[in-house]
């Protein structure tokens, strides 16, 4: 079957390596700022989680096209790519904002001042910039958007189930709040490097 | 020409993106007390959060809402610069049933 061999084996490979083994939080250490601050309840970083795939998705999905347009030779803009990807970001975070304060404002309140500033979690930008660095094609950058914000998801969200346990475990006094947060997600970052070479 | 094409291509991006937008903020408004965002500017906006609030939105919500009455848990807030600006504030919008929100520093 060559479809599977060309296309759907690269496919769910890219998606498997970025999300597990190139995590962007964990490996790449991007979006540290919101792992940190919005993982103290599963309920919010489940919420933080989604509206960073949905961000990332869609940013990529429009930057991909924006792309190819600057780098046509007529155009031969390439250098404005940050610029422009910013700009896109920028608005996407607006509309999340503004679809979570209507339709969940619990949620909303919980993320707080986190919700406008996806729009400085490198992580966004990091992904979108990566993909047209590289040269990808169009699926390909799905997969790596898809694959690194679901990975994005996955690890702030295990990471705040790990923070509930810790809140009521008798942990050193030195050490309580922010100080064991980061120790653990040192030892996470640790146990995802045992995945290396797992994709071959 | 190449600043040209550069100037174009923001322009129309910033412009369609403004106009989606706008678009969607009127259409998912959701109607909120207009006090809250007034004493929201009058509060530093440093964001800081060591009022124990996620930002300063937060923060003015609870004080309209008069779950808050201790406005110098702001620390970065003056006395002159913003305090006694949003008592001011309060006391003259009061409440729809006419009871003011009392507040101090």
């Amino acid at each position: 079957m060559p479809f599977i061999d060309t296309f759907l084996v690269p496919f769910a490979l890219a998606i498997i390596s970025s999300m597990l083994i190139d995590n962007v939080v964990l490996s790449r250490f991007y979006g540290i700022c919101p792992f940190l601050g919005v993982s103290k309840k599963p309920q919010s970083a489940l919420g933080m989680g989604v509206a960073v795939v949905f961000v990332i998705v869609l940013a990529s999905a429009i930057c991909w096209p924006i792309y190819q347009l600057l780098a046509l030779p007529e155009v031969n803009l390439p250098y404005m790519d940050t610029v422009v990807y910013i700009l896109v970001i920028a608005s996407l975070v607006q509309l999340v904002g503004i679809f979570i304060k209507k339709y969940s404002p619990s949620l909303y309140k919980s993320l707080g001042i986190y919700l406008p500033l996806i729009t400085t979690n490198c992580a966004v930008l990091g992904v979108v910039q990566s993909n047209t660095d590289q040269g990808l094609n169009f699926a390909m950058s799905m997969a790596n958007a898809v694959g690194t914000s679901v990975g994005f998801l996955f690890v702030i969200f295990v990471f705040s189930c790990i923070r509930v346990r810790l809140e009521s475990s008798d942990t050193p006094k030195a050490f309580k709040g922010v100080a064991i947060a980061l120790v653990t997600a040192a030892i996470m970052a640790l146990a995802f490097i045992g995945l290396t070479g797992m994709a071959g | 020409m190449a600043f040209l094409w550069a100037i174009i291509i923001l322009a129309g991006l910033g412009f369609i993106f403004g106009i989606v937008l706008s678009i969607c903020a009127v259409i998912f408004a959701v109607k909120e007390d207009e006090r809250i965002g007034e004493v929201a500017k009058l509060l530093p906006n440093y964001n800081c959060g060591s009022c124990g609030y996620a930002g300063c939105a937060q923060m003015a919500e609870a004080v309209v809402k008069g779950q808050e009455k201790k406005l110098s848990k702001c620390k970065p807030g003056k006395p002159d610069a913003n305090f006694n600006k949003i008592i001011e504030y309060l006391d003259k919008h009061p409440n729809e049933d006419g009871t003011k929100i009392k507040v101090e520093i």
